[in-house]
């Protein structure tokens, strides 16, 4: 089955393995992801500014894109895509009076009225494929490897474009369970990683990430699990900065989810392009023997 | 400006009448002032019917150079449309300004040090970032590029395709005068395909082996002797030498292999 | 009501070629193809050749060629008067000062810069129009270069230049010509040129006009557009070399030492008359189409008016090979808006058919192409010619015939340059043909030089299209793009070279462009034309009658 599919420009650069890990067990799944054509940014943030307009365009280009296609749906692997393609959508659903100007101001473009349906690819492997279907096409369960499912923010708020529970998602706790993990739960997993403050902050940023991984590691998790690079570069560039100030921190791996669903499926571990991870995650999966 | 000309060939007399056949004039307006012009010209030629001499605005005058980047409008229409003067042929009511010039940054960089890392042109130019995908560059493009698409690609490291897409990019400009985020598209994509052709093209090793072959001197003492060749000679080995057939494919191979 | 986008009237034409159009398309599958000519015949046809018409030139009065033919167009600039009185001009006020001036902004100017930057030099390029706005820039077809060491030579490229030139080209400028080509290639390689290549990386080649061995290596259709750009932009990483635009030289300035010292640049915005003092010149200033030999329409650039010939031969440089001008069989004579515009001969080297009227072949396609320009215009002499609206007559060239042989969508792939423009005035050439005509292209001779860019003024080197020499009485195609990389490569470097090694200190001198007006004077040439030209002048004649001032307040006229 094929599913239109939107990278974002970070999959295309720093975070392939974010995205190779992913078309490729997609295609094991039996679910190709097709990229649309002519993609463009998906605008990075989505403005909140309520007259500013010319911030929606490079999102919603991207819907008209898919629906030119003939597609009514448009997964994304990036948390961060999917939050700003998905609010803008709902824009242009909901707001009559500012969807007339868009299709106006893009007057080169086809009418768009928010047709397509944006998804992230979690909910297509629990909407499509279901935990249990997933589970029975594990090859490599990924056996004692406790992990720590860490959300942030643009999966689940606002509470209108969630893909989850706000206050209590599930969906990566079963998503690891489905491939054999031990997940962990610890009370930060919902918490901002700091997102674009780390331009103008970045010594609050690492306080943050500590917040973060530190109490992961106190709740017995050995790596973390994400959706995202802005949090994977949050969370990753400060760690040997941490280690330094708190003795107990020996490094914390990060996995984009996608590398441990081609890990679980048995793809080689190539596609998961290890090397662009922060610090040595391949050394905590040798010693699972996950990895040969 | 310029004295009189004198022909004295009859051709170019010729030349000149031809050019009064009498046309159907319609009107036109050069930067809002009216004019009126035969239809059929170019607005390169209607402007210089006007009266205009160009120094700037006019470049090869074969749609290749990009000096004669030209914003107009129709009447009763809010479009903007762009063109090429030498190419785009006037019509009734046109609003016409040319835009010889435009200020637009260019980075500058030693080509020798440059990588096929997309973080190089990242680096060189952040203002890439900047982009909205709004589109007005695409729509400015006389050469009908997909701007804001060679865009798209160069953010999101695509610098093969960045090349691919802005191939025809003949650098008038008019992309970056209408840009909202204040990008220099063109010189941009020049670094593009820059690093496109010498860094991710793969290398012709025919061509590195031949400039070894004749750094080695193979060629020299041939090309000694053709020089002091008496021309009737010449024109026997001229005539003599073997043709490579049209239609042959890569690996023909010549049956006379003693001057290779 | 339009024919494949023409007006009706062509329809009976084109019908004719669409008629024979399957029988010539089975024959080039076979290889089958139309006779080359012998050299005794390509002599007879030449005879219908513009430059044969005796009454299109006569003998220049003055200077080293006193008394050699050449186009009336040339005389006319080569017996006028300086735009200045140069005891007017106080070189004691230097305005611009720099090791290398170049003069001229397009291919060899800019490869020139670069190499003599490279040696140590400052550089300052003087242009009349933007940077780079230049025949380069529009040059199509592509470059030769023999790379192909299982197949072609040094050898054969020798050959092919030299029976293309009709044996008359300088040998020594030929030699170094074709043995520096490839290294010349692989040096654009490296900055970056995006050559059409083969998946492993071969570059694609093809035949043109004259070549027997496929060595037309090229960039798409855009060859020359994709190389300008490319050393134009490296040029503007250099920060030893500079542009002065809308500046073009209007005479030499030598020193006392007879040396190349400089020259008088004229601002063209503001009207000053500028001295820029240097210790070595390249000339490269291009060809002449905006001349309009014998009326022809031409193919070339805004600027192409023979300036550089006019300060080198005033500055004692003699003229070569200035007898013949080279006519690019294929302009457009039809749609007038594109009239005089090049089509690429890289359309004949693919494969399309050259067709009179009646839709027959008359001539194989790839003859050099001055015999293919005589041949075009007997054809049509002897009433054999498509007719027009406006009473011109043109030849098909069927270009359709590609999307047959190598596959729908080559031409719009192929040729996209030439598609979009046809296209956007309603002709899609995959489907129709192009009615062509010989045009003015190319200035075949020019100031003498040797194979080191050397001429007869110590000091002053020229490169390019400005030069005659290489091509001797006729240039094949791909090798005018070639011949701005070597020899721009030479130029720069010994230039940069003189300025080490053999520039003195002197006091500057215009005395050449007094005893050059003295000269005309005594060959009795009383004339108020002045060049260089700089720019042609189209205005009408019914404005300028109307065009009043008694004499110029600043810049207003």
């Amino acid at each position: 089955m094929g599913l239109a599919y939107y990278p974002g420009c970070t999959l295309k650069t720093k975070a392939r393995n974010l995205e190779e890990p992913g078309i490729a067990s997609m295609e094991v799944l039996e679910f190709k992801l097709e990229e649309i054509p002519r993609w463009n940014c998906c605008g990075a943030v989505y403005s909140l500014a309520e007259d500013d307009l010319i911030h929606q365009v490079a999102p919603i280009r991207n819907l008209i894109r898919a629906k030119e296609q003939g597609k009514n749906k448009l997964a994304t692997l990036c948390a961060f895509c999917f939050n700003t393609l998905k609010r803008a959508n709902l824009l242009m659903r909901e707001n009559a009076e500012k969807r007339n100007t868009l299709n106006s101001f893009m007057d080169e473009e086809i009418d768009y009225g928010g047709e397509v349906e944006v998804v992230h690819l979690l909910e297509v492997l629990r909407d499509e494929i279901g935990w249990e279907a997933l589970a029975q096409k594990v090859k490599l369960p990924l056996r004692e490897l406790k992990i720590a499912s860490y959300y942030g923010c643009t999966l689940l708020r606002p509470r209108e474009i969630a893909i989850d529970s706000v206050e209590n998602p599930t969906i990566l706790r079963k998503f690891l369970k489905a491939l054999g993990a031990s997940p962990v739960d610890f009370p930060y997993a919902t918490t901002c990683c700091g997102s674009y403050q780390i331009i103008s902050n970045p010594g609050d940023i690492s306080e943050y990430a500590w917040d973060i991984l530190g109490s992961a590691l106190r709740h017995g998790a050995e790596a973390l699990v994400l959706t995202c690079p802005l949090c994977d570069y949050n969370l990753g560039r400060g760690q040997k900065e941490l280690m330094k100030k708190h003795s107990e921190f020996k490094g914390m791996p990060l996995f984009y989810f996608t590398q441990l669903l081609a890990l679980a499926l048995g793809l080689d571990s190539q596609v998961c392009h290890f090397e662009l991870n922060y610090g040595s995650p391949e050394s905590l999966l040798r010693e699972k023997n996950l990895l040969s | 400006m310029s004295a009189k000309k004198e022909s004295k060939n009859p051709a170019k007399t010729a030349v000149k009448e031809k050019r009064q056949v009498a046309a159907k004039l319609i009107p036109i307006y050069i930067m809002g002032k009216r004019y009126e012009v035969p239809e059929g010209l170019t607005i390169m030629k209607a402007i210089e019917y006007a009266g205009y001499r160009f120094i700037r605005g006019c470049g090869c005058r074969g749609g290749t150079c990009g000096a004669c980047g030209t914003v107009y409008r129709k009447p009763g229409d809010y479009k903007l449309q762009v063109a090429l003067a030498c190419q785009k042929t006037v019509e009734p009511g046109m609003y016409i300004a040319q835009i010889p010039f435009f200020p637009a940054n260019r980075a500058q960089y030693e080509f020798a040090d440059l990588t096929a890392a997309p973080e190089e042109v990242f680096k060189l130019y952040p203002e890439l970032f900047r982009c909205v995908a709004c589109n007005a560059c695409t729509k400015a493009c006389p050469q009908g590029i997909e701007v804001m698409d060679a865009i798209s690609a160069l953010k999101q490291g695509n610098i093969a395709e960045a090349a691919r897409l802005s191939f025809d990019c003949i650098q008038c400009g008019l992309c970056t005068s209408r840009c909202f985020g204040e990008l220099a598209q063109y010189h941009m994509f020049q670094l593009a395909r820059r690093i496109y052709g010498a860094r991710i093209l793969p290398r012709a090793e025919h061509l590195a082996e031949m400039v070894k072959t004749i750094n080695e001197g193979r060629y020299d003492q041939i090309l000694d002797e053709l020089k002091h060749v008496k021309e009737d000679e010449l024109k026997k080995l001229y005539q003599e030498r073997e043709a490579e057939p049209m239609a042959a494919g890569e690996d023909w191979k010549p049956k006379d292999t003693r001057y290779l | 009501m339009s024919y494949l986008g023409y007006p009706d009237f062509f329809e009976p034409y084109i019908k004719k070629v669409e008629q024979t159009r399957p029988a010539r398309v089975e024959k080039r599958k076979k290889g089958d193809e139309f006779p080359f000519m012998s050299l005794e015949e390509r002599q007879e046809i030449l005879k219908h050749h513009p430059d044969y018409k005796g009454e299109g030139r006569r003998e220049i009065k003055v200077g080293p060629n006193k008394g050699y033919r050449i186009a009336h167009e040339f005389v006319d600039l080569l017996e006028a008067r300086s735009r200045v009185d140069p005891d007017k001009v106080d070189l004691s006020r230097i305005d611009y000062e720099t090791d290398v001036l170049i003069i001229g902004g397009g291919g060899a100017a800019t490869i020139a810069a670069l190499i003599a930057e490279e040696n140590g030099a400052q550089v300052l390029t003087a242009t009349k129009l933007r940077y780079g706005d230049a025949n380069t820039m529009m040059a199509e077809g592509g470059i030769q270069a023999a790379t192909k060491g299982g197949k072609d030579s040094l050898y054969y490229h020798y050959l092919d230049v030299m029976g293309g030139g009709h044996f008359k080209n300088d040998p020594d400028i030929v030699a170094t010509f074709v043995k520096q080509a490839p290294d010349a290639l692989q040096w654009l390689e490296n900055l970056g040129v995006m050559f059409s290549k083969f998946p492993d990386g071969r570059l694609e080649a093809m035949h043109g006009g004259g070549t027997c061995r496929k060595r037309m290596h090229y960039c798409a259709d855009l060859s020359g557009l994709e190389i300008m750009r490319t050393v134009r932009d490296e040029a503007r990483n250099r920060a030893n070399i500079k542009v002065l635009e809308f500046s073009p030289a209007v005479e030499l300035i030598l020193n006392e030492h007879g040396q190349c010292a400089g020259a008088l640049l004229y601002n063209m915005e503001t009207e000053e008359y500028l001295v820029a003092r240097a210790k070595a010149v390249i000339l490269a200033t291009g060809g002449a189409g905006r001349l309009h030999v014998q009326g022809f329409m031409t193919t070339n650039h805004y600027g192409a008016t023979a300036d550089g010939i006019v300060l080198g031969y005033r500055a004692g440089v003699p003229l070569a090979f200035m007898h013949t001008v080279q006519y690019h069989p294929t302009g457009v004579v039809f749609p007038e808006q594109i009239e005089g515009w090049l089509i690429t001969e890289r359309f004949r080297s693919e494969g399309s058919d050259i067709l009179n009227v009646h839709g027959e072949k008359f001539v194989n396609e790839r003859e050099p192409r001055d015999v293919e320009s005589a041949r075009f215009i007997k054809e049509c002499l002897d009433g054999k010619g498509v007719p027009t609206l406006t009473e011109k007559v043109g030849i098909w060239l069927d270009s359709p015939m590609l999307d047959i042989l190598h596959g729908e969508g080559r031409v719009r792939t192929a040729f996209v340059g030439k598609w979009k423009v046809y296209d956007r005035l309603g002709i899609d050439i995959s489907k129709a043909p192009m009615l062509v005509y010989p045009t003015l292209h190319y200035q075949n001779g020019g100031l003498k030089d040797n194979a080191e860019c050397e001429t007869a003024v110590p000091g002053l080197y020229v490169a390019g299209e400005i030069t005659g020499g290489l091509h001797g009485e006729n240039r094949l195609m791909g090798n005018s793009l070639m011949d701005i990389v070597v020899f721009g490569r030479i130029a720069g470097r010994n230039a940069a070279i003189f300025v080490r090694e053999k520039a003195k200190e002197g006091k500057l001198t215009l005395e050449h462009v007094e005893r050059y007006r003295k000269e005309l004077e005594e060959a009795g040439i009383i004339t108020d034309r002045v060049a260089p030209m700089l720019l042609p002048d189209y205005t009408r004649p019914e404005v300028k009658e109307k065009q009043l001032t008694v004499s110029y307040l600043g810049t207003l006229r």
